[in-house]
């Protein structure tokens, strides 16, 4: 090692450059989980799969006989390329929406847990606050990256691969190529709300259990439980309240006459897990001693 | 910083896991400049004590003040100017050890980025700081951590076992290190159980026994009462040796349970009976030091009585004021 030259003790931080404050910093920490996120293999990998997968789909779709006809559109995957994007919004909602946000959301709080990291970053010059919003902000930012992806994949793969034929709207009206992709990225708009509820709800997970394993299966397991009870038809009005209820909103832009109730209804629902799950897990960090790494 | 505010001052300071009491009621002072030790057996409350200065947990009773400042009531700001590292640093594995210090930088903001390429120099890291920090070495990784520590440009740097897990080499570099780092004028906070570490290094010590402060003074004082040191001592002829001892009241020589004898004095009273010894025809076949006598004194303060579960019979239960300062 050689001599400490430059550590000299100077004036102390008065000296230095004005350091940025409040959400100036949440940007800074913001930045650098965004920074993290890109260098890890498994988020690269799964927004390389969110790209590829529909292709592979599409082409496997196309060299069966039998089609998915007991899956809403599933009997018009070979008829329009639109309704390839429609059949893999219905089916990611049941599971795969949950894993693709859970990815992160479910170990971003967890892996500073895994790699003895809290006090690394705790002990520089942000708060906890400030730590917890950029985390947040970059678990829903990966969210909506991941499910943007997948949906311009879809209708990419489905238009080029099967054609932009006019697709039948579910009253059975036909709709214009042009009309039917704007719908079809409305639909899967509409999957945000209940998708950054996922993420709320791992960020809670993963904040509570300091565990990636619990953070990023705990949500996928609460969907599946959400969509059983859906599919036992209990009460309709706890069925409203599920996380899951929302993902099925898009029907209605597919109406002759839209309608939008359910739209709104959940994202209202959406809402509330999300201040509610970002209120749990910022509470619990906030109090929490760590004692780890 | 206001002329005469410590570095560190924590008064009544009390931590509790459930039934444990981690850190119970301890004060410490730590002056501007000085090169200031705790030191402890594993379990004493020393790194508690640390956790509880960086604001990772809370105390639940005293106040702890870094500067001046409580975390309270400046929050993040109270470590300003202080930097360090709680037990062994820890990076992002999957990150170079160039891009784990940028991001750091970043989080400190000012003109930390600044000086990575001088830090990863002072580590001798420089070579390796492309390399992701996954591949390290235990000792790389705690260079690292030094590294991490003085990009802040601290004026107060707190080392947690800092040699702890480093191999021969490691430790003496790392030493060198510290004891370069005091020299410029930082101070230092080192918490340790090695004495030696902390007599080598440090101007004032805290010696922490359960969660309390056994001990708190200068290294001088605390050498000023450490015990006679301990010697293994073996003769060609033992039991002469021993009546040869009654002559030489300055040392004690008694059978080792080991085998041979055990021989307690100062220096100059060994010499002086070794001395007598071979006067007398007895051959001393080998003289090891067993413990050193701030080594000794530490176990006397430190060590728990089997029997009762606390510090042994006629030795100090309360913290020790050898100062006279106000702690």
């Amino acid at each position: 090692m050689t001599t400490p030259a430059t550590t000299t003790p100077t004036a102390g931080p008065a000296a230095v450059r004005p350091r940025p404050v409040g959400r100036g910093r949440v940007i800074i920490a913001y930045r650098w989980e965004i920074t993290k996120l890109v260098a890890q293999a498994r988020t690269r990998a799964t927004l390389a799969v969110c790209l590829i997968a529909p292709f592979v789909f599409v082409v496997l779709l196309d060299r069966q006989d039998r089609l998915p006809k007991d899956t809403l559109y599933g009997r018009w995957v070979h008829a329009s390329g639109f309704a390839t994007p429609l059949l893999i919004l219905g089916f990611a909602a049941q599971w795969v929406f949950p894993l693709l946000t859970s990815i992160v959301a479910g170990d971003i709080f967890a892996s500073e847990d895994q790699h003895g990291t809290w006090k690394t970053i705790l002990t520089r010059s942000h708060s906890r606050s400030q730590i917890f919003w950029a985390k947040s902000l970059a678990a829903a930012t990966f969210a909506v990256l991941v499910v943007t992806v997948l949906a311009l994949s879809c209708l990419t793969a489905g238009v080029l691969l099967v054609g932009h034929q006019p697709l039948e709207g579910l009253s059975g009206t036909l709709l214009p190529p042009g009309r039917t992709a704007g719908l079809v990225l409305a639909a899967w708009a509409t999957a945000l709300p209940p998708l950054l509820g996922f993420t709320a709800l791992g960020i809670m997970l993963s904040v509570l259990t300091r565990s990636s394993p619990a953070g990023i299966v705990g949500p996928i397991i609460l969907g599946l439980l959400m969509q059983l009870y859906a599919f036992l038809n209990g009460a309709d009005t706890i069925r409203h309240l599920l996380l899951v209820t929302p993902f099925d909103a898009w029907h209605g832009l597919f109406a002759a006459h839209p309608y939008y109730g359910p739209l709104r209804d959940g994202t209202f629902v959406s809402v509330a897990y999300i201040v509610i799950c970002l209120a749990v897990a910022f509470t619990a960090l906030r109090r929490r001693d760590i004692t780890g790494g | 910083m206001v002329d005469g505010v410590p570095a560190v001052e924590a008064v009544g300071l009390v931590k509790r896991f459930g039934g444990l009491t981690a850190v119970d009621h301890v004060d410490l002072r730590v002056d501007v400049g000085e090169v200031y030790g705790i030191l402890g057996p594993n379990g004493a409350g020393k790194t508690t004590f640390l956790r509880m200065l960086f604001g990772l947990i809370r105390p639940d009773a005293g106040t702890l003040r870094v500067f001046g400042r409580t975390w309270a009531e400046a929050g993040p700001a109270m470590l300003d100017g202080v930097a360090g590292f709680i037990e062994s640093p820890r990076f992002y594995p999957y990150l170079s050890g160039r891009r784990n210090l940028e991001l750091l930088a970043g989080l400190d903001g000012g003109d930390a980025d600044s000086r990575i390429d001088q830090v990863l120099d002072v580590v001798d890291l420089a070579g390796r700081a492309g390399d992701k920090v996954g591949g390290y070495s235990f000792g790389m990784r705690q260079r690292l951590g030094v590294a991490a520590s003085l990009l802040r440009d601290p004026r107060l740097l707190v080392l947690d076992e800092p040699a702890n897990g480093l191999d021969p080499a490691g430790i003496r570099d790392m030493r060198a290190l510290v004891t370069r780092l005091a020299g410029s004028g930082l101070t230092v906070l080192l918490s340790s159980h090695n004495m030696d570490e902390v007599e080598e290094i440090c101007d004032n010590v805290t010696i922490m026994r359960t969660g309390r402060v056994v001990y708190h003074g200068s290294i001088d004082q605390l050498r000023a009462q450490a015990p006679d040191p301990s010697h293994r001592l073996a003769t060609s002829d033992d039991e002469q040796a021993m009546r040869l001892s009654a002559e030489h009241p300055a040392v004690s020589v008694t059978a080792h349970h080991d085998g041979g004898l055990a021989l307690r004095a100062q220096t100059a009273d060994a010499d002086g009976y070794l001395i007598a010894l071979g006067r007398a025809g007895v051959a001393v076949r080998a003289l090891h030091l067993e413990i050193a006598p701030l080594e000794s004194l530490f176990f006397m303060l430190t060590e728990t009585d089997p029997a009762t579960g606390s510090a042994p019979a006629g030795l100090p239960r309360q913290p020790r004021d050898l100062t006279g300062a106000t702690p």
